[in-house]
């Protein structure tokens, strides 16, 4: 009775929390070190290579677009009606980091088996601190603190997700260090995003329409062929492997005759690219069905003041 | 004693200050010798003294090109690796690069170039920024240097950015046309002349966005310095560079003596060149995007990328390093780092002195070193 209580209770002030955060209102620092206590105790439980059930809504990058996030489950229907599995960079570069990675991790504590949250490059010490995140961080609350709580909290996130043993899901790509699932089951995923190396190949890679493997254009990761996914999906029995990490105009695009496919859910990206955005439906029959959308209407955006220009000649 | 030592080191203008000192209070001599003051000027011109360029590089010569009274003054450091090819920024000279140059000639060799009107190179027409003139200098530089068997080069560009794409792409398209090379259309690929580019903070839409300010911003700068020292302590103190060393060694490269009026000018009159800034900027970043070899942007600020930019680099097309604490100078600000990721860029893929080694690690599945 007592247990049930301080769990009802417990429940009832995340839903509070959630509403907060549904109308983009951060949390207290309190509540969010809070929240970050209880994800790390839900997240430290789950593998590297995370198992999920269909029905499922498989999510691409947010990248801070609170609104656009809001729009997304306006579209694919609200947690935990609907499940969801997200692929990483819910932070940097739009003007609510602090708000869609609180409603994420909020959401994964109320509902821990209706969401699952994976980690995108973004997550990370180092990325934050010159893409926006940190900077937010500093702006809303006064002090770095809630950065903190939140990157340490990062280093617990998943790497990859598995769907009914068929779908392999993770931001970035394949490694060539990693052959097999179990490769990845079996490192220490608790550290921050090392420069090099298979995590870091997970978060960075992208597929290319070259065989082999390449060096990646962006300095981290490498690129790989079809020919290295077929022989990772056949070693596996996997059936697709679904990513993000790429923008791409239609908010998806199908790779490598339909054995890859990039998923990105942050349209008209940094709110200049002018892009669709996208999730991928996987039903109970497993089916797969893309649906697309628009930014949110704009509200008025944030003051963020544009300096006179320098000398750049 | 001590006192007395200390005296007879000082120098002879501070000895007639002391003489005055005496004439008007003689109680107080003996405490002012005790404590000698020193004139500030004497020692901002110490921290600020000119450095000469052979600090840093090993070498600097006179380029003439044939059939034109054209001559451009290049800098050259390091013997071995791919060659770092650098060009400036407007108004600025080749030794922007000289600290960064002498920590990546351990790995690389460096060529840094004075572009028309910029620095020691003399041209018929020192007003005649525009591109297609401007490639055409570097172009015939590098034809005089290495003739037709240029090594491997990473053009390197500080804010005349399209130069380092349009002098790719003729690089890329010279190397192709060498038909006395009989080899394989891969190989040759792999030995291309052009090997990477690096991008030092300029992006095309903020670029376009801002130059309607630029008159003002020059009009708005220290305009005359009565000597060298001056000019460099502005630069550091008022105006855009932020590491003295650095500044000592470029600044005064910038500069010409003006004897009718008896004091330091720009060596270059941007302000007379406004009608080929545009031309700097336009359709700068689909060019660059759509180089085919490796790329990397630095940046002084995230808040820059226009909108192809953005969309090219969230689809893997190049890297992309915000560099802190650092100005639009990020070769001078921050030399090492500066040095550091150029030559982490060159290792990363693969870059030899005559192309990339490894043709992009194609490697079979999973094979095992």
């Amino acid at each position: 009775m007592g247990a049930n209580s301080m769990l009802s209770e417990s429940s009832h002030d995340l839903d509070d929390q959630i509403s907060q955060l549904m109308q983009c209102k951060p949390l207290s620092e309190q509540q969010v070190r809070g929240l970050c206590e209880k994800a790390k105790e839900i997240l430290m439980d789950e593998s590297n290579v995370q198992p999920v059930k269909s029905p499922v809504t498989i999510c691409g990058d947010i990248h801070g677009q609170f609104h656009d996030l809001a729009e997304l489950f306006r579209i694919g229907g609200k947690c935990p009606d609907t499940n969801y599995l997200f692929m990483g960079d819910y932070v940097d570069r739009g003007y609510y980091s602090v708000e869609t990675v609180s409603l994420l991790v909020a959401l994964k504590v109320r509902y821990p088996q209706r969401i699952t949250i994976l980690r995108g490059n973004h997550e990370s010490r180092q990325i934050t601190q010159v893409y926006g995140f940190y900077d937010e961080c500093l702006r809303k609350y006064g002090n770095a603190n809630v950065w903190k709580t939140f990157t340490d909290l990062f280093d617990f996130f998943p790497l990859t997700a598995l769907v009914e043993s068929e779908i392999f899901c993770l931001h970035g790509g394949l490694s060539p260090s990693i052959e097999t699932l179990d490769n990845i089951r079996n490192f220490d995923r608790v550290q921050e995003v090392p420069h090099e190396g298979p995590m870091c190949d997970l978060l960075w890679s992208d597929p290319d329409d070259r065989c082999g493997w390449g060096i990646s254009p962006r300095g981290a990761g490498y690129t790989f062929g079809q020919d290295i996914s077929e022989q990772f999906n056949h070693t596996n029995s996997l059936k697709l492997i679904a990513r993000a990490h790429q923008l791409v105009m239609d908010g998806f695009n199908w790779a490598h005759e339909q054995k890859v496919v990039t998923i990105f859910s942050a349209p008209n990206y940094c709110y200049r690219c002018g892009n669709m955005a996208s999730i991928l439906e996987v039903d109970d029959c497993k089916g797969h069905t893309f649906i697309q959308f628009e930014p949110a209407p704009r509200r008025g955006e944030p003051d963020v003041t544009r300096r006179t220009p320098d000398y750049f000649l | 004693m001590d006192s007395s030592s200390h005296m007879a080191s000082l120098p002879e203008d501070i000895i007639t200050d002391e003489h005055l000192q005496q004439q008007t209070q003689p109680a107080s001599a003996s405490a002012f010798a005790s404590v000698p003051q020193r004139p500030p000027t004497k020692s901002s011109s110490e921290k600020y003294a000119p450095l000469d360029w052979s600090v840093y590089f090993d070498k600097e010569d006179d380029v003439a090109i044939p059939e034109s009274n054209d001559v451009f003054h290049v800098y050259t450091a390091g013997t071995e690796g791919p060659v770092v090819f650098c060009l400036h920024g407007g108004g600025y000279s080749g030794l922007s690069f000289a600290v960064s140059a002498s920590k990546i000639k351990e790995k690389a060799r460096v060529v840094a170039m004075d572009l028309r009107g910029h620095g020691k190179s003399l041209t018929e027409d020192d007003l005649d920024l525009s591109v297609e003139t401007m490639c055409n200098d570097v172009l015939a530089v590098i034809k005089e240097l290495y003739s037709d068997s240029p090594p491997a080069i990473i053009l390197v560009g500080h804010s005349c950015i399209i130069l380092l794409t349009i002098i790719g792409k003729k690089l890329l398209h010279h190397q192709s046309m060498g038909g006395s090379i009989a080899v394989h259309v891969a190989a040759r690929r792999s030995l291309s002349a052009l090997a990477g580019l690096v991008v030092v903070d300029v992006v095309e839409g903020t670029a376009m966005a801002s130059l309607i300010h630029m008159q003002k911003i020059l009009s708005s700068r220290m305009q005359h310095f009565s000597s060298i020292e001056k000019a460099i302590e502005w630069s550091v103190r008022g105006g855009s560079l932020r590491n003295i060393d650095s500044a000592r060694v470029s600044i005064p490269a910038t500069l010409k003596y003006d004897h009718s009026k008896k004091c330091y000018l720009y060596r270059t009159e941007l302000e007379k060149t406004e009608q080929y800034w545009k031309g700097w900027y336009e359709g700068l970043s689909d060019k660059f995007l759509s180089c085919p070899v490796p790329k990397l942007l630095l940046l002084a600020g995230t808040d820059r990328l226009d909108r192809s930019l953005t969309i090219g680099q969230m689809q893997g097309k190049f890297q992309m390093v915000v560099v802190r604490h650092t100005g639009h100078a990020i070769q001078e600000d921050v030399p090492d780092e500066f040095a550091t990721l150029i030559v982490n860029f060159i290792s990363r893929n693969r870059i030899g002195p005559h192309g990339i080694e490894i043709p992009g690690l194609r490697k079979p599945a999973f094979s095992k070193p």
